[in-house]
């Protein structure tokens, strides 16, 4: 006879407030099977899990219940407790009677009834578990770090500091992502690359990082601490290994007017390049579309001035598969693009605004990099379209966030203070212009953050103006800005001579396929979803695999940065360890019952069923039957679901134990 | 299918099932494509019973969107409030209701076969599952392969609890009479039912 002690905890009020929690320890008390129940205002707290430590050896329990918040929550908590009190952490169970009853429910008798059912249906599950043993697995103490901007360098950097060798993969050809762009960095003004290089050529010298460069996540498997992942490294048309970086080939490359997306394709580049002159690999990568040889045949001109010979057109994409443990996605985010309306999307563009129409109507990267030193025009601000110095310039800010009707309904959080960089940055360039910001509100709660948007107000004398643009069109060789200033109540016209649009922070295009491959969940937009917005803000909902930087939401640099040494230390956490503990929720194999179709053998995609010989003592052979090999078991269930004698059962969520729960309703 | 049906069975008046997109399943075995297969498959079987095949609803919910499981959820709930309580929104009484699940718990191992011999389909999206198992071919299949199957199920279950005439089972199954007539022969053939002349009632063999 089993004997069941339920813990009601109030949670503070959180479900105290809506049922009544003394009945519920009062009736389920009556319950067969359960010796002791009481309520509890904090169960997670000390006092709570000591009483629960205590009562399981007064009252001798074979079985406990905590009719608490979410098993996501404090599952572990508990099963730990009842472990330290000398009983199987198996044989606890929660019952969710906040998340699932007092926080989606007002009337308290129907809320009070409803947690009664719940915890009684927990309570006709746990007479039905089994002691499970624990299964521990190694930890391969190597971990992936995926994108190479400044989130995925950091977390590289420190866990490679730590001693653990990192596989960093980037999916351009060198490591940088939007941080190499920018020109003068808020809220200091220093220059990013002065900052980001010393960073990157740490990265390619340090003994512990493997670098991927140009090279793309193709698939993962495994589980946490033992993850295999495939990387597809696309074929660069030059040896890493051969060339020595000295740039003969890109100097010779007849192909010289193609776009360089590094420069928001108002620069140049040649077909065979590097993005910018401190790449990382310092490696050019052959662009096979524009390249002469892979169009016409024609040309090899690099490969014959290339002293060591390191230009290979015959080279593969090919595919390497690493070991690790554990994995940081650092993968970053895009802009909108203002005049791409893509099809079946939410998101609609700004076609009003002449973006890619009117060519000095240009987004806030591209200021970047014109104002960079290393940039297209020398760190000179010059307009696309004649090369001359705007002297009267427009901000606009917020073009795609804050805007429901558009899309998105979130906030950016950098585009203000890069804004106000920006009427900096043109100020001290170009000291006889005017900047004129168009901005719905001010959001600059950082360190020095309001200090330094005020600076661009009263020292650098941009001319704020509270209101939306409403038309904007080109006229002569000027741009006129038609928009209304809410504060004063009154419309205003400008004719600017550039605009600059402080476009949205979205996610990586194709995010979701990546979170598919990974299998981690994400929002809306396709952001990466942490699995706790405030505890557990750096790891997702599936174990080993954590977030850094703007991949999980639009972020800043500094804390980017925070995020990918908060990331790193999560690993470092798991790598603590040779062995880790793993759930024992794999499938087992009733032998009497099986009648050897193997039919669980076809559906398990981690391939876990094998085949046992059965013989008698004589060594004659009786039958075959399946065999879960609990090491390689996902844990899914699927064979559970597909064997038709009732023969293979998932531990942990048996046929039985879910009858039990549906027949206690 | 066996657990949405016990449930229904033991009077809940609907079963939601909550699932992660699809593509986006934690295991590489993907069992939520089968789990949708595995739920239009039981919403036939209901609606072959005469249940309202809208008391099972399956909603792909990520882990992190709270709000859509609480907007569906009360949808749900609305959509069960209008339906009635399970039987009485369909005119089933509780034992014709009962036995009518019985019915198909007992043919269940045969389901699972027809289930993984003839219907075992991987689709990418859900609309091509709609699409299939809207289509007049898998309709017509599943008639075929289950409705008969589960008549006669029903009619031996019925029959094991006293012996009938076609207009007395037609009444309670809520099968039109020439149905029954039609199951009945053919049980008759199989040997699972006979006719008992003397009280003009038909019986278990
Ligand atoms: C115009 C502008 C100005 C800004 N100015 C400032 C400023 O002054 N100060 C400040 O603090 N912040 C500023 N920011 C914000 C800053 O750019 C971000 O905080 C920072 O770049 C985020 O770094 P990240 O590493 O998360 O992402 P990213 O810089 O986007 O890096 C992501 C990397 O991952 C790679 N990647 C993407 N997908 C894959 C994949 N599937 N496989 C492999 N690799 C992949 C990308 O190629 C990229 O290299 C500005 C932003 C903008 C748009
Ligand atoms: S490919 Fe050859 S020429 Fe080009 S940079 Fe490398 S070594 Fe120099
Ligand atoms: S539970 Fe899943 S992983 Fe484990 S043996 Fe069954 S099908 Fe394979």
């Amino acid at each position: 006879m089993s004997r069941i002690g339920v813990f009601i905890c109030h949670c503070g009020e959180n479900i105290s407030r809506t049922v009544d929690v003394e009945r519920v320890a009062a009736q389920v008390g009556n319950m067969p099977g359960v010796a002791f129940a009481t309520d509890y205002k904090y169960m997670c707290s000390d006092p709570g899990q000591t009483l629960l430590k205590k009562t399981i050896q007064e009252q001798k329990l074979s079985h406990v219940v905590v009719a608490a918040c979410s098993p996501r929550m404090h599952e572990k908590t508990f099963r730990k407790a009842v472990e330290s009190a000398g009983l199987n952490p198996f044989l606890c169970e929660m019952a969710n009677i906040r998340e699932h009853c007092s926080w989606v429910h007002e009337n308290r008798e129907e809320a009070t009834v409803k947690a009664i059912e719940i915890v009684g249906m927990m309570v006709e599950r746990v007479k039905k578990n089994r002691v499970l043993p624990a299964i521990t697995v190694p930890v391969t103490k190597r971990s992936l770090v995926i994108g190479g901007g400044i989130a995925g360098i950091q977390a590289a950097l420190d866990i490679a500091d730590c001693g653990h060798e990192v596989i960093l993969v980037e999916r351009e050809p060198s490591i940088g992502g939007h941080m190499a762009q920018l020109s003068e960095t808020f809220p200091t003004l220093d220059c990013s690359q002065c900052i980001m290089t010393p960073k990157m050529v740490d990265v390619a010298n340090h003994p512990k990082i493997k670098l991927y460069t140009f090279s793309e996540i193709e698939l993962v498997e495994g589980y946490i601490g033992n993850f295999q992942v495939t990387i597809k490294k696309k074929a660069r048309s030059v040896d890493e290994d051969t060339c020595t970086g000295c740039g003969v080939c890109m100097t010779k490359c007849p192909q010289k007017k193609i776009p360089n997306k590094f420069d928001q394709n108002i620069g140049m580049r040649t077909a065979i390049y590097v993005p910018f002159p401190q790449a990382v690999p310092n490696t050019p990568v052959i662009d096979r579309d524009n390249c002469t040889w892979f169009k016409s045949g024609k040309c090899g001109v690099c490969q014959k001035v290339c002293g060591p010979g390191a230009v290979d057109f015959e080279q593969q994409d090919r595919l390497i598969v690493e070991a690790v443990g554990a994995i940081v996605v650092a993968t970053g985010f895009d802009l909108y693009t203002i005049d791409e309306k893509p099809k079946g999307s939410p998101i609609k563009g700004y076609g009003e605004f002449g973006h890619g129409k009117i060519p000095d109507v240009i987004d806030g990267m591209t200021f970047e990099r014109l104002a960079s030193a290393s940039g297209p025009t020398g760190g000179r601000i010059l307009r696309p379209s004649d090369g001359k110095e705007p002297k009267q310039i427009v901000f606009i800010q917020c073009i795609g966030s804050r805007a429901r009707e558009k899309g998105i309904s979130y906030c950016s959080k950098v585009c203000c203070m890069y804004t106000a960089k920006h009427t900096m940055l043109y100020h001290h360039k170009v000291h006889d212009g005017q900047a004129y910001v168009f901005f719905m509100d001010a959001r600059t709660p950082g360190k020095s953050y309001d200090e330094f948007w005020r600076r661009s107000i009263e020292e650098e004398e941009a001319v704020y103006i509270r209101g939306m643009v409403s038309r904007l069109y080109q006229k002569g060789d000027k741009i006129v800005v038609m928009g209304s200033d809410i504060a004063v109540g009154v419309q205003v016209e400008i004719e600017a001579d550039m605009v600059v649009l402080a476009t949205a922070v979205m996610p990586q295009k194709g995010a979701d396929t990546l979170a598919q491959k990974l299998g981690i969940s994400y929002d809306k937009y396709h952001f990466y979803s942490e699995a706790h917005a405030k505890l557990r803000p750096v790891e997702c909902a599936t174990a080993g695999i954590y977030l850094a930087g703007a991949c999980q939401g639009p972020k800043d640099i500094p804390e980017t940065v925070s995020q990918a040494s908060a990331a790193a230390a999560k690993v470092m956490t798991l790598f603590s360890k040779d062995k880790m503990e793993r759930e024992p929720i794999v499938a087992r194999v009733r032998e009497a019952g099986c009648v050897g179709c193997f039919a669980c053998k076809k559906v398990c995609a981690y391939g876990a069923v094998e085949e046992k010989e059965i013989r008698d003592r004589q060594g004659n052979l009786i039958k075959v039957v399946a065999y879960v090999n609990p090491g390689v078991c996902g844990g899914c269930g699927t064979c559970q679901a597909t064997c038709p004698s009732k023969s293979v059962e998932l531990d942990g969520y048996t046929d039985e134990q879910i009858v039990a729960m549906i027949e206690a309703l | 299918m066996a657990f949405v049906l016990r449930a229904l069975a033991n009077g809940s008046d609907g079963v939601f099932i909550g699932g992660c997109w699809l593509g986006e399943c934690h295991y590489v075995t993907e069992g939520n494509y089968d789990a949708l297969s595995m739920m239009h498959l039981t919403r036939k079987v209901l609606e072959l019973i005469g249940v309202n095949p809208g008391r099972l609803r399956l909603e792909w919910i990520s882990g992190s969107e709270g709000m859509r499981y609480a907007e569906v959820m009360n949808d749900f709930g609305r959509q069960l409030k209008g339906f009635g309580p399970i039987g009485e929104g369909e005119g089933l009484d509780r034992t014709a209701l009962k036995l009518k699940f019985l019915a198909v718990k007992k043919i269940l191992p045969y389901l699972k076969l027809v289930e993984r011999e003839r219907l075992r389909v991987r689709f990418k999206t859900e609309e091509e599952y709609d699409n299939y198992f809207g289509s007049d071919e898998v309709n017509s299949l599943i008639r075929e392969l289950v409705g008969e199957k589960l008549a006669i199920s029903q009619i031996t279950t019925l029959l094991a609890t006293s012996p009938l005439s076609t207009r007395e089972i037609s009444d309670s199954l809520r099968i039109k009479p020439a149905e029954v007539s039609r199951h009945l022969n053919s049980a008759a053939r199989q040997g699972l039912v006979r006719y008992d002349e003397s009280q003009k009632r038909y019986a278990i063999a």
